[in-house]
């Protein structure tokens, strides 16, 4: 990033504030990360113009830096995310809006035609409902109507799931504000962010539409043990000094239960084993992921007499540096 | 308390947000809020949104109406991007024969 907020801007120092604030709405204009999604360098120009904007708006922050007070990188923002990162992930409830109110209708088409496609822009639904030959319009003709009617609006509803319910599986229950419920099946494998749309369950049509679609953004609740990574969990496993030296087989927490797992003689804290097919099933597969148990050796509360004099003696003869070229 | 965030929330991430503004916000819906026990809730996706959505109204000085209609075209770009990654990553799993067939078709649309 250049250190010149005046350079980022495409200004000198004898820049007037209304220069700046006019060189920077043009920058913003043409680089904005979220407007120009194909364009990797719109991100950097952007931040490069923001920070510097950030710095020269406030005419005595201007001052202090062109005193030398200040530094330019001094007002740098901390790393931010951009809304191009989220606006891709399926089920993203804002891309599924906007084009399906209107005039005409498909009364009862597009009912047949269930979840999957929710968010998909009618070129593409019309492509896949007729190579799923669902019996639907021919041609995607679409009939023309002379009085309104349109979809009812989608309603938004957050769900928090546990960790365990959303790896197998749930069925739960969403209040709504008129004392009514709703169900909500909870598939397995759920991931934290995944909305589920149910069709129809949201507020009525408007003359022969069909009533909206409920959307239901889930949020899975952390575990106090386990870590979900995609299709894999990950744990740590707290072993004595003597399973360490010697090995052998100790418990380990599972998604489904304690198993049993032998730690290799020799273990050292950070070491990774992995238990296959213990993970979370793949949707749509018999698959599983993995369990991965990352060893952490826990030395005994009290070291006795006898331990360390062990150790003083061992030391001795069986010296061994694991820091070695660390420090030179 | 969980992975969603509340109005407080939002407003203490969005640093230029004020609560005026998200609830013009709302009511252009720009962005929807989710109904929840605890009252209205937002994803981390609404708080990246309202930043884009805070920058559009200072660069441009967008009514919220304009903003409705930028946002609109804005998430159907990024729908049809998924849509077109989707289709894509479907075509590469085809067999060469079938991906060349392909090119050659768009090689002429594209010529018009």
């Amino acid at each position: 990033m250049s250190t010149d907020p005046y350079a980022a801007l495409g200004l000198t120092k004898t820049a007037t504030a209304d220069d700046i604030k006019k060189a920077y709405r043009k920058i913003a204009k043409v680089s904005h990360p979220d407007l120009n999604p194909d364009d990797t360098t719109a991100e950097a120009r952007f931040k490069a113009a923001q920070a510097a904007y950030d710095l020269l708006k406030d005419p005595e922050q201007r001052a202090r830096f062109d005193r030398g007070e200040i530094d330019a990188s001094g007002q740098e923002q901390a790393q931010r995310s951009y809304y191009r990162d989220y606006a891709e992930q399926p089920g993203n409830p804002y891309r599924s809006r906007g084009g399906r109110a209107g005039f005409g209708g498909d009364p009862g088409g597009a009912q047949g035609f269930e979840g999957d496609f929710g968010d998909a822009s009618d070129i593409f639904a019309e492509f896949m409902r007729r190579q799923q030959g669902s019996g639907g319009r021919a041609g995607g003709q679409r009939g023309w109507q002379t009085e309104f009617s349109a979809p009812g609006q989608d309603r938004h509803y957050a769900l928090e799931v546990s960790f365990l319910d959303a790896i197998f599986g749930a069925r739960s229950e969403i209040t709504l504000p008129d004392g009514g419920a709703i169900a909500v099946q909870i598939p397995a494998g759920t991931r934290d962010g995944q909305v589920i749309r149910l069709r129809g369950k949201g507020a009525p049509g408007f003359g022969d539409g069909p009533p909206g679609d409920a959307l239901i953004t889930l949020s899975v609740r952390p575990h106090e043990l386990f870590e979900r990574d995609g299709d894999d969990i990950r744990i740590t496993l707290p072993i004595t000094l003597d399973e360490a030296v010697l090995g052998g087989k100790v418990e380990a927490p599972t998604i489904e239960g304690p198993v049993n797992l032998t730690v290799p003689k020799g273990a050292s804290s950070g070491q990774v084993l992995r238990l296959r097919g213990r993970g979370v099933k793949r949707r749509g597969s018999d698959q599983r992921g993995d369990q991965f148990v990352e060893l952490s050796i826990r030395s005994p509360r009290t070291i006795d007499d006898e331990l360390a004099a062990f150790m003083e003696s061992w030391r001795k003869t069986n010296g061994y540096n694991p820091r070695g070229g660390m420090t030179s | 308390m969980s992975g969603f965030l509340t109005e407080d929330d939002v407003l203490e991430r969005v640093a230029p947000l004020t609560r005026v503004q998200l609830a013009t916000f709302v009511e252009a819906e720009v962005v929807t809020p989710m109904e929840s026990p605890d009252g209205p809730v937002f994803r981390r996706m609404d708080v990246v949104r309202m930043e884009l959505l805070c920058e559009l109204t200072e660069t441009y000085a967008l009514e919220p109406d304009a903003l409705g209609v930028v946002m609109g075209l804005v998430d159907q770009l990024h729908g049809v991007r998924a849509e077109l990654r989707a289709v894509l990553e479907a075509l590469e799993a085809e067999s060469d024969e079938t991906r060349l067939r392909v090119v050659e078709v768009l090689k002429v649309s594209r010529a018009g």
